[in-house]
């Protein structure tokens, strides 16, 4: 293959939008690849869908639970810091007023409280998991 | 410099739809925030990651300080897009977000306080030499001065609320004898609409043109005009319909001027980013600086038909600290371009009209474009402005705007609720108008109605 074939082959690729070329002659093989940039075509994911869980199972549930929401945007906690215990678990009593969890917000705790006696039966999200507003974060059994 | 990672778009409709837009092209991921009541919006769907900050009250939502940079934390934001009103202009926010490191895309929290203090910025505008409208220099303290200013300047004046702008906080006083109870009520309402009651005082100009420049400047204050648009056609100040170049710039050596007195006005207090400079033109042809619009507007997709030029990329480019990517001689707009902005409203008395859409076609075919978040079934709210749709039309010249225009508003379908589609073709078969002969009283005479403005 002679020089000037590859300056051919070259002008070939950079006029189309051929990314890579392949060829072979009299047993000398020339791959000739361009890199093209291009930002990641990623099928976008919801985000905001996988956020609800799902808050009750049933419609039954649903009309007798009590579903404490986040007030706010931040970051759920269970328990005041890292080495403290849950403020509640499940299973745990609660009375109306009694902080259930922590959500943070740009550096600021904000405790957030139940507003209605009973059992918790669920809790529904994860600890360090970020919330929006009006995310379900505990199902409660009122008593 | 790289391009940010991530971006937050602390707005709704149909700015967030367009700023999506622009971050998806370059590759940056999108966050969007919204209202529970918006949960179904465009702009919350096409986003990639989205999260719900507050009930539809705009306090709580989309002027919700803590919740917005609280959003743009969790998801791990790197800039925040504030597009055009709610924070846009607030130059609280623009600071909280340096604070919290996260760049707001858009100018310094000080171009953005300045452009705010209307009554400093004519000070400072005055000084470095671009012409103001003759008026108090600095604030007026007391019905007193006010009268002295007035008397020299000569009646009729204009009483304006240093903290307003676009129109509101403004009553014309046409003699003596009405100006202290003017100054009183004026006072009184730009406390309660702004926050701040402090006056000042312009000559009063009739049969004026609103003409104004889209400024674009970098971190380094490279400085440059992207043409001029007319906004004349307003009702109560709020712009209905724009096109660029403004009609009274037919001539090169105007669109010069004018444009570079934008450059002058934007390098006067250091702007940065994207932003619109203000000008009333008299009838004599004279330009006068009224005040810098520190954000991105709404009409700026008749400014990107004409240059070529997309002034959300060229908004996100710069806040990454791009410099700018052009001189100012590499800028030469052509053709015309004409935007309608559709409301959701009565097109004769202009009440408010949300409602579910239970129809929609858009128009189509060359140059025509449509800016929109809604959708077929999309229930337009009652809490938010009534702005559902832009269509922007480019021709070569303005008579095939003019033209593109009127067929696009034939097509344009919205059934279900009412819609200022037919006012449009009004205007865009109304004499005046069609010969660019035109000002801000254009509406008030094409009605024949003695509107208050």
């Amino acid at each position: 293959m002679e020089l000037e074939d590859l300056r051919e082959l070259i002008e070939l690729l950079k006029d189309s939008d051929i990314t890579e070329l392949q060829v072979e002659k009299d047993g000398t093989k020339v791959k000739i690849k361009r890199e093209k940039f291009l930002p990641s075509l990623e099928v976008p994911v919801h985000k905001s869908a996988a956020f609800h869980e799902k808050a009750a199972e049933t419609e039954e549930e649903a009309q007798r639970l009590a579903t404490i929401t986040s007030p706010i945007v931040g970051t759920f906690y269970r328990a005041s810091s890292p080495e403290a215990n849950p403020f509640v678990e499940l299973g745990s009593k609660v009375g109306r007023g009694q902080v259930l969890c922590i959500v943070e917000a740009m550096k600021l705790m904000n405790e957030i409280e139940s507003d209605v006696d009973g059992i918790i039966v669920k809790i529904l999200v994860e600890n360090g998991q970020p919330v929006e507003y009006g995310e379900p974060l505990f199902l409660i059994d009122p008593a | 410099m790289k391009l940010f990672k991530k971006i937050l778009i602390a707005n709704r409709g149909e700015i967030a739809v367009r700023i999506i837009r622009a971050c998806k092209e370059l590759g940056i991921k999108t966050v969007a925030v919204y209202a529970d009541i918006d949960k179904e919006s465009l702009h919350v769907r096409f986003a990639d990651e989205s999260v719900c900050i507050g009930p539809a009250n705009v306090t709580q939502s989309y002027l919700n300080i803590p919740a917005i940079l609280s959003a743009a934390e969790i998801t791990d934001s790197d800039a925040i897009h504030p597009g055009y009103g709610f924070l846009s202009e607030n130059h609280h926010f623009a600071e909280a977000c340096n604070t919290s490191g996260i760049t707001f895309i858009g100018p310094t929290p000080e171009n953005i306080r300045l452009g705010g203090d209307k009554t400093k910025a004519r000070q400072i505008m005055k000084r470095k030499g671009v012409p103001v409208v003759a008026g108090s220099d600095g604030p007026v303290v007391n019905e007193e001065i006010a009268l002295k200013v007035a008397k020299k300047i000569g009646f009729p004046i204009v009483l304006k609320a240093s903290a307003g702008g676009g129109g509101h906080g403004m009553k014309i006083v046409k003699e003596e004898k009405d100006i202290e109870q003017a100054f009183y009520m004026t006072q009184r309402e730009a406390l309660t609409a702004f926050g701040n009651s402090e006056i000042y005082i312009e000559e009063y100009i009739p049969d004026l043109r609103h003409v104004e420049v889209q400024i674009v400047a970098d971190s380094k204050g490279n400085t440059v005009y992207l043409g001029d648009r007319d906004c004349s056609i307003q009702r109560r100040h709020q712009k209905l319909i724009e096109e660029s170049p403004a009609p009274i710039s037919a001539s090169e050596k105007f669109r010069k001027r004018i444009g570079e007195l934008g450059v002058k006005a934007a390098r006067a207090i250091k702007y940065r980013n994207v932003g619109t400079v203000e000008f009333i033109v008299d009838a004599n042809g004279d330009i006068h600086f009224i005040e810098i619009n520190t954000r991105i507007q709404v009409e700026h997709p008749v400014t990107e038909a004409v240059t070529g030029i997309d002034i959300v990329k060229e908004q996100i480019k710069l806040a990454s600290g791009l410099p700018l990517a052009y001189k100012q001689n590499q800028i030469k707009p052509s053709g015309h371009a004409i935007e309608c902005r559709i409301n959701a409203e009565d097109p004769e008395r202009f009440i408010p009209s949300p409602g579910k859409i239970t129809f929609l076609s858009l128009p189509g075919g060359p140059g025509v474009r449509v800016d929109t978040a809604i959708y077929n079934g999309y229930v337009v709210p009652p809490h938010y402005d009534s702005l559902i749709a832009k269509l922007i039309v480019y021709g070569k010249d303005r008579t095939e705007a003019i033209m593109k225009m009127r067929r696009s508003l034939d097509e344009f379908i919205i059934d279900g609720l009412n819609t200022t589609i037919p006012f449009h073709k009004k205007v865009l078969n109304n004499p005046d108008f069609i010969n660019g002969d035109f000002n801000t009283n254009f509406i008030e005479k094409m009605n024949g109605s003695r509107e208050n403005v």
